[in-house]
């Protein structure tokens, strides 16, 4: 038995080190065939002989899985209809962070080396900080997808993202929601252990200044939390207008319920961790009259909008949400900015990320800055019948 | 609840403290207090009852808190079981994991030297595989008890508002605990749990199958953790991959406060840390409450290591 | 080749790296998981104080911010160590994890840390330089494994009691091994931060922690290569599954979970028991000269143990009382008694391992109560204990050179430097072990571990080790238990031979023909108070001694004469005990059970891990 044991730890021990050689191998052939990868024509008669390398470094699991896996739907929906669409054939890999910054670091690395054209995420901007630098030194062209902090395409010019960020969003909510319920105090909470969720809050705070709204309290709790009966007890004691909430939706659910069943009635303001159907469906009514300022309106009636959503409800037999919605885009956008120049090689990729300007795609009409920052229409929502509706 | 409004923040960005006249307020945070520390006091228990019989710390009751909270809710949305119904079944459900995380990860180890270390490290392992299998089963979203399983009946108890699902928390948590307590100290498998906690050599030597009670103790001590695990997903309505993990240190902390192995320990080192995590609240800043459960472990190990409620550890030599 | 491999590689040295910071405590048997804490405190403190690459140039800003950085860690390991060294097993690992959550709690508010959204550091750290520190750290604890320091922490992992009567100042030891922890979890932060470019108080939480635990454990603690291969098994984990093909998502952690697992199971010791570590047994003809310290012994006839009105209460229960006795440097003298009389207890009043009630004792010039432990061994006592308590996992040799800790010279930072010093010393202390093993008959099981040895042989090792340390005064508690008649006749020489060398011996003894045969003088013990002393035949011929010892078996004793007679030897003590049945004052840590308590909360792990 005790034998037996130690040559399968050595044999094991073994596989990884040739496992590991040849994937080396395997890694260095593809980097850098740019001559494969461009072709005849433009837009949407665009055709590349290539197959064009693309990495996807999402959190897939961990304590980020619910979102990279929201942003794995979006991209492998749009990789099969870009599929069908046909021209440019598109090798996507995605690949698993495990929520861990070793790992996306390592990740990126690999992309990088193994010639992926562009790369798509980190889910985390946290992420996003560390490892987005080794793909600027290497030259590669970046798509945050999600990344929402501020600065990261200060990281240099290849680092792009779709994302607006919550200085793009909460402002307008801010300004929405005072006008709509004459807000003169307000509770804000927030996890503050999340980089998402505080730089939420500081947009909430400056938005709440520029507006002349009386923050009566600020509560944090930490992002693992699910019981917010004391915080709230505390807020529902400050008789707040309304209560501005900083988090992730696994905390926007119970929060919400919770506020309710203490008998909290004033309106609950949220940010784009709120945008997602799963508030309506796992909070029922409780959810009724949250007001959600975000980068997707997911009740858009625009074609691109419309068509994503049937597409995706068929295929995974659920409704997206905001990370589906924007990683989606991103792929679409991807392949517009190779189509234009009919090239996928990172510097072209590069040169035509930075020229995009009002593609019609599922978050609206659709621009890059020259900070290299998504430009596209935010949305105020509000939770009525069970649905997302734009506050008007 | 009209009263005098607070100042926002004071100076120095700190919160201020707020001022209660209201005792609605007050009772309110009493009662969240009371009820989020009895949740804490059931998932202590589990840990506790394992440490104090067999000297081991499971590292994977968090998982299977996390794992019967989805069963839970799996047998309701999808079995169509009521709640009641479903509270027995997943109580066997922790009890079968228990015992195969004893087999698994604990008796294979249970002569060796250094079982301490293995037997964490062995535990963190299956943790990981147990949560990855969930991760398989429901993928990495929240999911919840569906609306209307637990009847929505609220009461206003001196201002504060109670719901009947609190108030079948607390009972269910209170009822097992003395349950177990009285098992323990009345009953045969609680003789032959104590004289193994005693001495396992002399309790073999006296005919107690350690081997059977070793598991046994696994198998309620999960069966434990596995009702705790729907409990708080019912009181909190959701349910995620990470509610282990998030209850974790505060088992642990308790565990600690309550004296390792005291069950009435347990419980009291759950509310009273349910309790400080409100007062925190109320008194000290939100921000500070986690550093209020550890500074309050902190100082009970140091000034008083056996806990509350344990007794004074006789060293002879 | 090597730039393809540069982050993984990275990776693995930095794993090392805070893997050796728990391994660091769990060489001495510590639990702690505080380190991710420490890692964090010296990160954020180093990244916010280090002076910048760009003013200094990359290497002279990474080496201030390590000296920050290792600085920091220690002396927070100070400022948690001090209050929290008398915490064992769980309590302590419990103890340091909640301190490592308030840390992060209290970096998460901080302004000066940026919060949840961290901390930017340029990235200056190259696998190179990842590499030489990890060879630093490894070095350091390569060299730790042979010193006298190193051999002193793992007695203390595998028995702390005994290592305390072996002269271990076991506080310091512990304190000083958590303060070595603190300063590599502070190298690891700094590192880092210096790689990954942005630090938030999340990278150091609890999985952290869990995850540079179970790197270290998985290596193996008690080699140090351990966290080297620990780490490169973790780091390698994720990569071999994607070289294999196998689909991001839950699937990965789960085989991970598993690898993990079966290695804990199937290799016991962790990766590093599949490698052989051989042990040198110094040849006979090395016998040569001595370079120990030398001991003075007291002259015979001196004074050697005082007791006067000793006596020792448990809860009303008198275990011994109003013992007066002296024992004379030069006297072989057995304390006998049946079982519960007291006799265990008194032997561990005069080696200062139980504070007396009442009374005084002086031990070779040292007054029993207050002192601790190890400086009652210093003074010259050196004892066996009734249930073996041998450090386990060490082989024969090394639990006799941790017996000679008090007389061998501290060896660990001449290692480091390779001083020719250090070498002798260690040679000189290998010598010492070898003498006192072949003396005991244990010649040619040096390299066995203590656990594997049969009983008879357990039982001598311990006598070899309590010898080690060139004792005045050596006790043995019941060496003869569970021996056979040629092993006690053995064993009884060799007491008779020690004696002849000018040792003094007290011990305790069923065998009670032995004792007479061996003994200068023998004390007979009953209900915890002396009931006669004086020389063999005297005790032999006591009839109040054999109505003690045998009660109304006397009579089944005459009735039978094939049961043998005392003073041959051949009686077959009725209250003697296999060693299994403790009894009520054997060492052992008693555990109570009140009503309604599980367990007897302890602050110690129950196995001295």
């Amino acid at each position: 038995m005790r034998s037996t044991t130690l040559h399968t730890v050595a044999a094991a021990t073994a596989a990884v080190f040739v496992l590991a050689s040849c994937s080396s191998e395997g890694g260095s052939g593809g980097s850098e065939a740019s001559g494969e990868l461009s072709g005849e024509g433009t837009g949407d008669s665009c055709s590349i002989e290539g197959e064009v390398p693309l990495g996807a470094v999402l959190s897939l699991t961990g304590a980020a899985a619910s979102y990279g896996e929201s942003q794995q739907r979006g991209l492998e929906l749009a990789a099969k209809e870009l599929a069908e669409k046909g021209g440019i054939t598109y090798d996507l890999t995605i690949e698993d962070d495990q929520t861990d910054p070793k790992q996306g670091i390592t990740l990126f690395d690999q992309f990088v080396n193994d010639g992926a054209s562009l790369i798509i995420g980190p889910t985390l901007s946290n992420a996003a900080v560390q490892s987005d630098p080794i793909a600027q030194e290497a030259g590669v062209p970046v798509l945050g997808i999600s990344n929402t902090a501020a600065g990261i395409t200060d990281i240099g010019d290849y680092i792009f993202r779709n994302s607006l960020t919550e200085q793009a969003v909460i402002p307008q909510t801010i300004a929405k929601a005072t006008e709509e319920f004459g807000l003169e105090k307000v509770v804000v909470m927030y996890s503050n252990d999340d980089a998402f969720t505080e730089s939420g809050f500081e947009a909430f705070e400056a938005a709440l200044e520029d507006e002349g709204v009386e923050i009566a309290d600020t509560l944090t709790f930490s992002k693992a939390d699910t019981d917010f009966r004391a915080l709230l007890t505390e807020a529902q004691g400050l008789e707040p207008d309304a209560l501005v909430v900083s988090g992730l939706i696994e905390a926007a659910i119970p929060l919400v319920t919770q506020a309710r069943e203490l008998g909290i009635d004033v309106p609950i303001i949220g940010g784009n961790g709120f945008n997602n159907p799963r508030l309506m469906a796992d909070a029922g009514e409780a959810a009724e009259g949250v007001v959600v300022g975000a980068a997707w309106n997911s009740a858009s009636d625009n074609p691109e909008n419309q068509a994503f959503l049937e597409a995706y409800q068929a295929e995974y037999d659920a409704a997206p949400d905001q990370f589906a919605a924007q990683a989606y885009t991103g792929l679409m956008l991807i392949d517009e900015a190779i189509r234009s120049e009919c090239a996928a090689d990172r510097e072209s990729l590069k040169t035509a990320l930075g020229e995009l300007e009002d593609v019609p795609t599922v978050l609206g009409e659709f621009s890059i800055d020259e900070n290299r920052d998504a430009v596209h229409p935010a949305v105020v929502q509000v939770v009525q019948d069970g649905k997302f509706a734009v506050l008007e | 609840m009209i009263g005098p409004v607070p100042p926002g923040r004071a100076a120095g960005g700190h919160p201020a403290i707020p001022i209660h006249d209201e005792n609605g307020t007050a009772v309110q945070q009493l009662l969240n207090g009371i009820f989020i520390g009895s949740i804490y006091a059931l998932f202590a228990i589990g840990f506790t009852l394992v440490f104090g019989i067999l000297d081991r710390l499971n590292l994977a009751h968090p998982s299977v808190f996390a794992a019967s909270a989805f069963v839970g809710i799996e047998l309701v949305t999808r079995g169509g079981m009521s709640l009641w119904a479903a509270l027995p079944v997943v109580f066997v459900f922790g009890a079968i994991l228990g015992l195969i995380i004893e087999r698994l990860a604990f008796r294979p180890l249970k002569n060796r030297a250094d079982a301490h270390f293995a037997g964490l490290i062995s535990s963190i392992a299956l943790a990981g595989m147990l949560i990855a299998l969930l991760q398989w089963r429901y993928g990495p979203d929240t999911r919840r008890f569906p609306a209307g399983t637990f009847p929505d009946t609220r009461y206003e108890v001196a201002g504060a508002q109670v719901t009947l699902v609190q108030i079948v928390i607390l009972a269910i948590s209170l009822t097992l605990m003395v349950g177990l307590t009285y098992m323990v100290t009345r009953t045969r498998l609680g003789r032959g749990m104590r004289a193994v906690a005693e001495n396992p050599t002399a309790a073999r030597v006296l005919g107690v199958n350690v081997d059977r009670v070793t598991a046994t103790v696994f198998a309620i001590s999960s069966a434990l953790g596995a009702v705790a695990g729907v409990l708080f997903a019912i009181n909190v309505n959701t349910a995620q991959l990470g509610m282990g993990i998030a209850i974790e240190l505060k088992g642990l902390a308790v565990i600690i406060v309550g004296g390792m192995g005291s069950l009435p320990g347990a419980l009291i080192g759950g509310l009273l840390l349910g309790l400080a995590e409100v007062f925190a609240v109320q008194h000290i800043g939100s921000s500070w409450r986690d550093v209020i459960a550890f500074g309050l472990l902190f100082i009970i190990l140091l000034l008083r290591p056996q806990g509350l409620l344990g007794a004074r550890k006789v060293r002879e030599v | 080749m090597l730039a393809e491999y540069a982050t993984t590689l990275t990776f693995i040295a930095l794993g090392a790296i805070f893997a050796y910071s728990f391994y660091a405590v769990l060489i001495a048997g510590q639990l702690s998981l505080g380190q991710a804490g420490f890692a964090s405190l010296a990160a954020f403190s180093a990244a916010a104080l280090a002076p910048s690459a760009a003013d200094i140039g990359d290497v002279p800003a990474l080496l201030t911010a390590i000296v920050i950085g290792m600085g920091v860690g220690a002396a927070a390991s100070i400022v948690l160590g001090l209050p929290t060294m008398h915490l064992r097993g769980v309590f302590l690992a419990i103890a340091t994890l909640g301190f490592a959550e308030a840390v992060r709690v209290v970096l998460l508010n901080s302004e000066w840390t940026g919060g949840a959204q961290g901390l930017g550091v340029p990235r200056v750290l190259t696998v190179g330089m990842a590499w030489t520190a990890l060879a630093v750290v490894a070095y350091w604890f390569w060299r730790m494994g042979g010193s006298r320091y190193g051999r002193a922490l793992e007695a203390i992992r595998e028995d702390e009691l005994a290592a305390r009567a072996m002269g271990i100042d076991v506080g310091r030891h512990r304190l000083a091994a958590f303060i070595t922890s603190g300063a590599v979890a502070g190298l690891y932060g700094v590192l880092f931060a210096y790689y990954v470019r942005l630090i938030a108080p999340s990278d150091f939480d609890f999985a952290a922690a869990v995850d540079g635990l179970v790197t270290a454990v998985l290596g193996g603690s008690t080699m140090f290569a351990g966290p080297i291969l620990g780490s490169g098994f973790q780091t390698m984990i994720p990569e071999l599954q994607r070289a294999a093909g196998i689909e991001a998502g839950w699937i990965r952690p789960f085989l991970a979970g598993l690898l993990l697992l079966v290695v804990i199971l199937f290799l016991p010791g962790g990766l590093t028991s599949l490698i052989p570590r051989p042990v040198r047994m110094p040849a006979a003809e090395d016998d040569a000269g001595t370079g120990l310290a030398g001991r003075r012994h007291p002259a015979a006839g001196d004074t050697v143990v005082a007791l006067a009105g000793l006596g020792k209460e448990y809860g009303g229960v008198h275990a011994v009382r109003g013992v007066d006795l002296e024992v004379r440097a030069g006297e072989v003298v057995g304390l006998i008694g049946p079982n519960g009389a007291g006799k265990t207890t008194l032997v561990n009043m005069i080696s200062g391992l139980v504070p007396p009630s009442q009374g005084t004792a002086t031990v070779l010039g040292t007054t029993v109560g207050r002192t601790p432990v190890h400086r009652i061994a210093a003074a010259g006592v050196s004892r066996t204990f009734q249930h073996s308590k041998l450090f386990d996992r060490l082989s024969a040799l090394d639990n006799v050179l941790v017996g000679a800790h008090l007389v061998s010279r501290p060896t660990f930072l001449r290692r480091l430097l390779w001083l020719p010093s250090a070498r002798r010393d260690e040679r000189a202390a290998h010598q010492q072990a070898a003498r006192c093993l072949r003396r005991v008959g244990l010649g040619d099981v040096a390299a066995t571990r203590a656990s594997a040895l049969s009983y008879g042989d357990q039982r001598r090792l311990e006598i070899a080790r309590a010898l080690a340390s060139d004792p005045s005064l050596l006790i043995l508690d019941e060496p003869a238990a569970g021996m056979n008649h040629v092993e006690a006749t053995r064993l009884s020489e060799l007491i008779t031979s020690l004696a002849a060398d000018g040792l003094t011996i007290l011990f305790i003894e069923h065998n009670v023909g032995m004792v007479l045969r061996t003994c200068t003088r023998v004390v007979v013990l009953n209900f915890g108070e002396v009931i006669a002393s004086g020389s063999p035949e005297q005790i032999a011929a006591d009839p109040l001694v054999i109505e003690a010892y045998l009660g109304a078996a006397d009579e089944d004793a005459a009735a039978d004469p094939g049961a043998g007679s005392i003073a041959e030897g051949t009686a077959v003590d009725p209250t003697a005990v296999g060693p299994d049945a403790a009894s009520p004052d054997a060492v052992l840590n008693v555990r109570p059970g009140a009503a309604g308590t599980l367990e007897p909360p302890d602050t110690t792990s129950r196995d001295a891990t």
